[in-house]
């Protein structure tokens, strides 16, 4: 029997996002992924100064904006020819490496973990423990209360299969509240260097405008040393926890095969600690970034499709006939692509790093799987945890080698024109933002950004994007708690602000 | 309304903040809106119109009560797109039935988009519908950051949906209802936290004239600006990572209301000043307004900077 099941909005992710499900035999048939906000970000940056941008972009998303700032940067910095001194390479690496570990923390406790953790566990909780103790006598009476919503925000909930083991509840419980505390502190050491968090504005072209002295080079590194605690002791063992008590969930959601990264921290010598390429169906592909291009064939956009970011337009069209989201579909040499934590650890493994390559095949051990069950919902938090643990680690390095006294920042010179391209990642995915300047204007801006190509809708093809292609399939127990289907989603980490801008 | 540009702001004197109507004044609706309020938790219901989020964020950056003793200890947070367990149908279900009850402050994240309501849509219907309709049950607003108090960047120049901020969306949807406007791009933790806790424990904070409290947006960030000294020696830092006062690389400082450089943000790790970064005006209803008063002056065309 054929159901329609819809997911509206989809909550506990960035932004506005439905999904719709056809729903066949108690499996997806279909899924259509619907972007359900839009602001124009590119229409309002034509004519403004070029250096605008690096600050409205970051306004993009309240969560990754560190990631949209540096790929404008990256842009204008190609388009005036300037390059950084090592202390403006290193601190920018850990406002962006700060930001990856609050953003992945987040996405973890505060976003997905309540698909799994049985909240309601804390009220067994029998220890001496007085953060549980408080929150178990506030569930409690909210329980007893003649509230509307008791317990709100955290229940009521999707019915469906839970983690049972009161031990691992409970714990999982505890890191949740450490961990919007970890979060803060991580935001904390990005101001250190980026003035405040979220929307840095210490970020400039050329590198950043604070100094780096002796007290905030400690001040960061202490923080980072706690952060690299809370990883290891928690968030990797509860990652863990949730693959054993889920096993199924390491053959469910299995995305379009394509995977995409740009790569992210450069290093004083040029390389990358997570590179860029491209992985097709298990191979290293060469990468180019002329074959990238959006569809709007499914998107509430009057702009032709098919073109280069640099030669991209967004016209608004709300009511065009067939369309069903704001997302454009990008694609790469007309394929979609899955960009994020997964597609960046795959790129470093079959490159080689001898690092990552013994984190995955540690975890891939530990839980008795092969490679492949990686392109999965645990697969995409196993990535996440593994890469959070890789950037906490090289923040403690980078930080030991920023030099106090020396220059963070390079002057330059405004160009009358020019144009550039600034490829990064964000906790989320391969982002890119593509400038045009005239008369020392913007005269052409375009992102294309990592939840666009992950919640794309259909193009031109037909193709549908890699969350609907990863929600095909997926069991549907009870149409009324399609449970499954959001931890598919939710595993993507989807951020919409990002995806329509 | 018309807006000001680079040209404007150069010409300003330190007298100017009281002709852009930012005299303290209290209104007196809010205080008629806001009932005895027993201490305990107050139920907030919170919609995120055109938003990016980053105003949930900060909130996460409390620090004394922390998130989590705020949404145990002072408030009951009916809903929240990204910190509710509820999702879909539930989801939606949990707002409707909020707004029947009433009673609740609404909290409103993001720019409302009345130029094209199908630009912000929940559960196909849209959010413009919703904040309205929420408004007008609750006791009061809070319209939270630069985009809710006043458009912010959806709002800019060009602005391709007609957004506009929670005020002035109410004014034009004939709902009287108070608003207390949080502007900040993001708000600071601390102005909502304190908001909230005010509302709670001693009624109505103090409002200017734009809704703003005092506490947090009465006085300009050049008058408690750390460089203040600099300004006054005119020692102007010249490029970016330079000692001094930012005003000549465009510090907005003179036309923003706001506390940060007292209270600096991220638990007292920095502000943007302090990090040679110049003021971009986020709390101000001016920021990003128009291509005219960019952020930076280095961006100026050559010939513009005597203007």
């Amino acid at each position: 029997m054929r159901t329609t099941v819809e997911i509206d909005p989809i909550t506990r992710i960035e932004g506005h996002l439905a999904v719709r499900l056809e729903v066949d035999s108690g499996k997806v048939a279909q899924a259509f992924s619907s972007g359900e906000m839009f602001r124009g970000f590119e229409v309002i940056l034509r004519g403004r100064s070029p250096m605008d941008a690096q600050q409205i972009t970051q306004r993009i998303c309240g969560v990754c904006p560190i990631s949209h700032g540096l790929a404008s940067l990256g842009a204008q910095e190609e388009a005036y020819g300037i390059s950084l001194p090592p202390n403006g390479i290193l601190a920018r690496n850990l406002i962006l490496g700060t930001n990856y570990i609050q953003s992945h923390l987040v996405h973890f406790y505060q976003l997905s973990a309540l698909d799994f953790v049985d909240i309601t566990a804390v009220l067994q909780y029998k220890g001496s423990d007085p953060v549980l103790n408080n929150l178990k006598s506030w569930v409690k009476s909210q329980l007893d209360s003649t509230a509307i919503f008791p317990a709100a925000p955290f229940l009521p909930r999707y019915e469906g299969r839970y983690i049972e083991d009161p031990e691992i509840n409970i714990g999982a419980i505890r890191h949740y509240l450490e961990a919007l505390e970890m979060r803060a502190l991580a935001q904390e050491a990005l101001a250190v260097y980026g003035g405040k968090a979220p929307h840095a504005t210490a970020l400039v072209p050329g590198g950043i405008t604070e100094r780096i002295t002796a007290a905030n080079v400690a001040k960061v590194a202490s923080i980072v040393a706690r952060l690299q605690a809370f990883i290891e002791t928690a968030y990797l063992p509860d990652i863990m926890a949730v693959a054993e008590a889920f096993p199924d969930y390491a053959e469910i959601g299995k995305g379009c095969g394509n995977f995409l990264a740009y790569g992210v921290f450069p290093e004083i010598d040029g390389s990358r600690l997570l590179p860029g390429g491209r992985v097709e169906q298990g191979r290293m592909m060469d990468f180019d970034p002329d074959k990238i291009s959006e569809d709007t064939a499914s998107s509430k956009l009057s702009s032709p499709s098919g073109l280069h970011p640099y030669k991209g337009e967004t016209v608004p069209d709300p009511d065009k006939p067939g369309a069903y989201s704001w997302l454009k579909a990008p694609r790469y040499d007309g394929k979609p692509q899955e960009v994020g934590p997964l597609a960046r650890i795959l790129v470093a493994y079959l490159n080689g790093d001898t690092e990552v390559k013994g984190l995955v095949d540690g975890a891939l051990e530990a839980l008795s799987l092969p490679l492949t069950a990686l392109d999965s919902v645990l697969g995409r938090h196993a990535a996440r945890a593994l890469e959070c643990k890789i950037v906490a680690d090289r923040c403690a390095y980078w930080v030991g080698q920023l030099k106090a006294g020396e220059p963070a920042c390079t002057d330059f010179e405004l160009p009358a024109s020019g144009r550039g391209a600034g490829l990064t990642e964000a906790p989320r995915g391969a982002l890119g933002h593509w400038l045009e300047i005239e008369d020392y204007k913007i005269a052409n801006y375009q992102c294309v950004v990592p939840t666009t190509w992950n919640c794309s809708p259909r193009d031109a093809q037909g193709q549908p994007g890699p969350v609907e292609t990863a929600l095909e399939g997926t069991p549907v127990a009870d149409p009324k708690n399609p449970i499954e289907a959001a931890r598919v989603v939710r595993s993507f980490d989807p951020c919409l602000a990002c995806a329509v801008h | 309304m018309s807006h000001i540009s680079r040209r404007d702001f150069l010409k300003f004197s330190a007298g100017l903040a009281a002709a852009l109507g930012l005299a303290p004044a209290l209104s007196p609706r809010v205080a008629e809106a806001l009932e005895e309020l027993a201490a305990g938790q107050i139920p907030v219901l919170w919609l995120q119109g055109q938003s990016c989020s980053g105003c949930s964020i900060s909130f996460l950056n409390a620090e004394h009560p922390s998130p989590a003793e705020v949404l145990t200890g002072y408030i009951s947070l009916l809903f929240h797109q990204t910190l509710s367990t509820a999702t879909g149908r539930t989801a939606v279900d949990i707002v409707e039935k909020s707004i029947e009850k009433g009673g609740y402050y609404l909290v409103v994240e993001g720019a409302m988009p009345v130029g094209m309501p199908q630009a912000c849509l929940m559960g196909h219907h849209p959010v413009t519908d919703q904040v309205a309709r929420a408004a007008a049950k609750a006791r009061a607003v809070v319209a939270l950051g630069t985009c809710a108090a006043s458009g912010g960047i959806p709002a800019a120049e060009n602005n391709p949906t007609g957004a506009v901020g929670v005020p002035e969306f109410l004014r034009q949807k004939g709902i009287p209802k108070p608003v207390i406007s949080l502007p900040g791009c993001p708000a600071h933790p601390d102005w909502l936290v304190g908001t909230l806790v005010h509302i709670i424990k001693f009624g109505l904070p103090p409002l200017d004239a734009l809704g703003r409290p005092l506490a947090y947006y009465g006085r300009l960030i050049h008058d408690q600006c750390p460089r203040f000294a600099d300004y006054e020696r005119e020692n102007f830092a010249e490029k970016f990572g330079d000692e001094g006062c930012l005003f000549k690389l465009g510090c907005l400082g003179p036309i923003t209301m706001a506390d940060c450089t007292r209270r600096y943000w991220n638990r007292g790790a920095n502000t943007c000043i302090n990090a040679g970064a110049p003021c971009i005006g986020c709390a101000s209803p001016e920021f990003a307004r128009s291509a005219d008063l960019p952020f930076y002056r280095k961006g100026e065309k050559p010939g513009a900077k005597e203007a």
